[in-house]
């Protein structure tokens, strides 16, 4: 519910220019500038004030710049609606499962959202991530720092992109971390390693085996469409493109058909 | 370590795609890695349009969904693509001597007579997909008489057919015909004086019996004579008589065998079969020769990608011919089919002898190798 816009609260009265002006003080002197208060004020017009204080307190204690504060809450002005006590908690949280300092920032400008899911939620994913996945607690602080979204995924959707990692590619746990493996969606990956895979540059592993010859994981993620294109499968943007068409819709009637045999 | 009974069978299709990388990677270089990707990728279809069916509507109904008949566009495209070409040249022709761009002009009036006559005097209409579009074709329906509105197959094998150039009142001799596509394109013409369709399987000649009771009215069936004999025999039983001849030989089937574990001939068991298949179709190849009249055609057709079960074939059998027969055969240029459908189909262009389509993710039919021939 917390995603929820505003319920009807009773109708505030229109710009109260006394009222503005206290508010105005109040986040001057918490370090906003003239102008950063006023945007901050246009956020959520109908919070109460010491709301509004507070939650912008709580953030900037996290570590947050005035403007940098200022453009997650511009974005997710959800968040100025969380209890303060809430906010606190989970960076709390957050820092126990390694986002300290600058990564706790970066996390929560990129993905404000970690405020707002259940607990459990979170402690779903990094159980999946070290007890499933066996990523060390060094490891998962790595991923936790580059890919911080992993903690809103369903730990289904993680596990399968995991699985598909280690066992399809024959990919070890600390290549997945170099590589940043949760931070390119699942479709994608699968369309870039079939892709390779069918033009006959990415050998399966058989039996546990790695493949040594075949392209790095790092290069098959981080690299733009188009150098993955050019260096990695030596084809073209429209090769790739019928490829991406075509394979969606061999997974799809894939489905199908085992929805077909569940039934039976 | 002792090899186990219950050692995991090692799947035909990845047999298979190991003997494909190691000598089409050779012979394809750069471009395997292509060819590979489409033959493991669903392929695409042509509707062969059938004129024996009341199906009028049925080029509006494809048009609308944006096929075209790719074999009454091509020479249209073609011209454009030669003013085009003949433009350019005619440009750079000024800053060179005159001489150079005479020929540049008789060649291309070489060309288009060329191309020009198998297609103007062809009935054959078939519909594809532009390039890059994965539309697939419905099933073909039947009209009040029953007779199907078209035939789904890979439009590269359209080909051969066309290369055949049948004309009016023609004999023609499709020694390997089942399951029959190609025959039924061979009909389509409507130039077929007789045709004669042999299969040696005669489980596979009942679907040749099918597909052309599904298609093909009674008066024109009539003229097809049907057999199932071994085809290497051919001339014993009629040589010489015919004015075109098809000889559509098994193959490795590249596509099937990169996809299918099933009826495989990359299996273990099939391993002698498959190494015998250059011969074979050395010998059906021969047949087909023997069984067409001097000044007859042949066109020798695969659907693999392999030099030695299509150009070495050929090379094989253009010697035997002189050597043991004393029969001078020619082949005959097929470079304006890559000209004509260059929009359609993707071709290799270093061939030694006859012409190749390559399988290409945008463009997905083929291989579909095919030479034509002439006896003297
Ligand atoms: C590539 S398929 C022909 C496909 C057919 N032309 C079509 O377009 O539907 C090759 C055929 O050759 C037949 N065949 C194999 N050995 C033969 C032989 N010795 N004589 C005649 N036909 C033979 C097989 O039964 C098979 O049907």
């Amino acid at each position: 519910t917390a995603l929820r816009p505003g319920r009807a609260l009773p109708a505030a009265p229109g710009p109260c220019a006394r009222r503005g002006c206290g508010e105005l003080a109040g986040l001057r002197a918490m370090g906003f500038s003239q102008e950063q208060a006023r945007r901050l004020l246009a956020l959520q017009p109908r919070l109460g004030p010491e709301h509004r204080e507070a939650a912008a307190a709580q953030l900037l204690l996290l570590g947050l710049s005035a403007e940098a504060a200022l453009a997650l809450l511009e974005r997710s002005p959800a968040l100025l609606r969380l209890p303060a006590e809430r906010l606190r908690e989970r960076a709390e949280e957050l820092r126990r499962l390694g986002l300290d300092g600058g990564r706790l920032q970066r996390a929560a400008s990129r993905c404000p959202l970690l405020f707002h899911v259940p607990r459990k939620r979170l402690e779903a994913a990094v159980r999946l991530l070290r007890e499933r996945c066996l990523f060390t607690a060094e490891q998962l602080r790595e991923v936790l720092g580059t890919c911080p979204a992993v903690l809103l995924e369903e730990p289904r959707t993680l596990h399968h992109q995991f699985q598909y990692a280690y066992f399809r590619m024959g990919v070890q746990q600390k290549e997945m971390v170099k590589a940043r493996l949760f931070q390119m969606p699942f479709a994608e990956l699968r369309s870039r390693h079939i892709f390779l895979e069918r033009r006959g540059l990415y050998e399966t592993p058989h039996k546990g085996q790695t493949q040594t010859s075949n392209p790095k994981l790092k290069d098959i993620l981080q690299l733009p469409e188009k150098d993955f294109l050019a260096s990695l499968a030596y084809s073209t943007p429209e090769e790739f493109e019928v490829f991406k068409k075509l394979l969606a819709r061999e997974e799809e009637e894939k489905e199908e058909e085992e929805d077909v045999d569940a039934l039976y | 370590p002792h090899k186990a009974t219950t050692a995991p069978r090692i799947p035909s299709t990845r047999l298979a795609l190991h003997h494909f990388d190691t000598s089409y990677g050779l012979h394809l270089g750069a471009l395997w890695p292509s060819v590979r990707a489409a033959l493991l990728c669903e392929q695409k279809y042509g509707a062969l349009l059938n004129n024996f069916a009341a199906a009028d509507h049925v080029p509006r109904e494809l048009e609308l969904l944006n096929a075209t008949d790719f074999v009454s566009e091509a020479p249209q495209k073609a011209q454009q693509w030669q003013r085009g070409a003949a433009v350019g040249e005619a440009a750079t022709g000024c800053q060179e001597d005159s001489g150079e761009s005479r020929t540049g002009l008789q060649a291309e009036m070489v060309t288009q007579a060329e191309m020009a006559p198998p297609l103007c005097t062809s009935k054959i209409k078939c519909y594809t997909f532009p390039r890059g579009d994965i539309t697939r074709f419905r099933p073909a329906r039947p009209d009040a008489l029953g007779f199907l509105d078209y035939y789904l197959m890979d439009a590269a094998s359209l080909l051969p057919v066309l290369a055949l150039d049948v004309q009016p009142d023609d004999f023609v001799l499709d020694l390997c015909a089942a399951p029959g596509g190609k025959t039924l394109a061979l009909l389509q013409t409507g130039f077929c004086g007789y045709l004669a369709a042999n299969d040696v399987s005669a489980s596979r000649t009942k679907r040749l019996y099918h597909i052309l009771h599904s298609y093909v009215p009674k008066e024109v069936r009539d003229t097809v004579s049907v057999t199932s004999y071994d085809g290497r025999d051919w001339d014993q039983v009629k040589g010489g008589t015919f004015h075109k001849v098809l000889v559509d030989v098994p193959c490795t089937t590249d596509r099937h065998s990169a996809m299918e574990e099933e009826n495989n001939i990359f299996h273990k068991r099939r391993t002698k079969e498959r190494q015998m298949l250059p011969m074979l179709q050395l010998q059906l190849l021969m047949a087909g020769i023997l069984a067409a009249r001097p000044g007859g055609a042949v066109v020798y057709s695969t659907c693999s990608l392999s030099p030695l079960q299509n150009e070495c074939v050929v090379e094989r059998a253009l010697d035997v011919a002189g050597a043991h027969f004393n029969i001078s055969v020619h082949v005959e240029a097929l470079s304006h089919f890559r000209t004509l459908f260059q929009d359609t189909f993707s071709f290799f262009s270093d061939c030694r002898l006859g012409e190749l389509v390559l399988p290409h993710l945008t463009a997905n039919f083929g291989p579909m190798y095919f030479c034509k021939l002439r006896r003297m």
